[in-house]
């Protein structure tokens, strides 16, 4: 399944200042791995040491959180839309 | 009324929405970048009483996008609730301006929250931004949560128990070195501009009681990348700790005198919440022996070799040349006494 994946502002270092990437993917954590594969560094942005999508970041499939799907685990197809949205604390004054 | 009457000729206000505003208290929290164009809007649309909390003083590079601010008031060394009060006095002598010059922390927030009509969100950092959260959740008030960063930002609006609230959408702040920061990434004052005013704007919804009109949705912004995301926020999450378990952790937090890094600005704030208030001119009295002294009715500063040392009558510090909040007890301990 071929999905396109919102990159926010603070993650484009990693995938080489792109916005937004297609990645193959049957599921979100299929889809993770697969942005790991071509960017490597950002599965640890997203993801803590137990495998859990960190609580500062959410991910959206079509506009929808994964957290009210099926997490890791929500199914994905081609055309669906996938953003990361980091919590923003934003600068000092 | 002929100051809103290009309000109120707007369906969305009307007459009605325009009381609405007048007999309206609003919350603005931290007045930087976001906090000045939130007051701004606020204060020009009519709002009765807008109460403006910020701990800081002015710094030259505030000008590039804290609206707010100028030269005469940089020369005034004047603290930012402070200088915008006046000037927005200025702008509309009908409503009430209040400024705080305070630390916002668990002892005050709850006073400060309560009976207010709307919170607004100025601040910088994930820790204030929950303890604002769990005084609004509480105290069941409404606010608006924004920020921004380089050339992006994101702002969403919080309607206790009937929308998620700050910890239901971001259960965790994100922990230091993970996400850009001030002295990294810059900030441009269109983008804190941009989401600064989509918040006023749900502000005037909150307080005219357009809630059809709310924005349910998470905004992220880039004014760089050209980019606008609405994300539906949907009902709060079951067992959030703050909306549905009501663990009020950071309202519970704080005890005795702490310490708070300020982001990028080689500066630790020392508070040390009771204390009486400080009478400025007696503590310039006893500091001249240490170095050059200088103060009005707001501030006091010390000027020592390594350190910038600047006091407030609440008693609240900000030690400049320092990142180690060791040494900037020590320095407080030595030159104003813990």
């Amino acid at each position: 399944m071929s999905v396109r994946v919102r990159i926010p502002t603070p993650l484009r270092a990693l995938t080489g200042g792109a916005a937004e990437v297609t990645v193959a993917g049957g599921s979100v954590a299929e889809c993770i791995a697969q942005l790991e594969a071509q960017y490597p560094g950002i599965e640890q942005r997203l993801k803590d040491e137990n495998g859990d999508l960190r609580r500062f970041v959410n991910l959206y499939v079509n506009g929808e959180d994964v957290r009210f799907l099926q997490g890791l685990e929500t199914r994905l197809r081609t055309g669906d839309e996938v953003s990361i949205v980091p919590a923003v604390a934003g600068g000092g004054t | 009324m002929e100051r809103y009457a290009r309000q109120v000729c707007f369906p969305g206000i009307g007459e009605e929405g325009q009381q609405r505003l007048r007999d309206a208290h609003a919350l603005v929290a931290g007045c930087g970048a976001l906090g000045t164009v939130l007051a701004n809007v606020l204060v020009r649309a009519g709002v009765g009483h807008v109460t403006i909390v910020d701990r800081d003083y002015l710094e030259r590079s505030n000008l590039q996008r804290q609206i707010l601010f100028d030269e005469d008031d940089l020369a005034r060394d004047l603290p930012k609730a402070v200088a915008a009060a006046e000037k927005l006095r200025r702008v509309n002598p009908e409503v009430v301006v209040e400024p705080i010059v305070t630390d916002l922390n668990a002892m005050n927030v709850e006073a400060l929250v309560a009976g207010v009509d709307v919170v607004l969100d100025g601040t910088d950092n994930f820790e204030t931004r929950y303890l604002l959260n769990e005084a609004c959740v509480k105290h069941g008030v409404p606010w608006v949560y924004a920020a921004a960063i380089g050339a992006h930002g994101t702002t969403f609006p919080i309607v206790p128990r009937q929308t998620p609230c700050l910890r239901c959408v971001f259960a965790e702040s994100p922990p230091p070195g993970t996400l850009p920061t001030c002295d990294t990434a810059g900030i441009l004052a269109p983008a804190v501009g941009a989401v600064a005013n989509l918040a006023a704007a749900e502000a005037l919804k909150l307080l005219v009681g357009a809630y059809d009109k709310l924005n349910r949705a998470l905004v992220w912004l880039d004014v760089w990348e050209n980019t606008y995301h609405r994300l539906a926020l949907g009902a709060p999450v079951p067992g959030c700790p703050t909306c549905q378990q009501e663990r009020y952790e950071y309202l519970t937090a704080h005890g005795g005198s702490y310490t708070v890094e300020l982001c990028g600005r080689n500066t630790i704030q020392v508070v040390v919440p009771g204390r009486p208030r400080i009478a400025l001119e007696a503590l310039a009295e006893r500091l001249r022996a240490a170095g050059p002294v200088t103060y009005n009715e707001n501030l006091l500063r010390l000027q020592l070799p390594d350190y910038e040392i600047t006091v407030f009558p609440d008693a609240r510090a900000l030690i400049k040349g320092t990142t180690d909040p060791a040494v900037a007890r020590t320095l407080y301990s030595r030159f104003i006494g813990l």
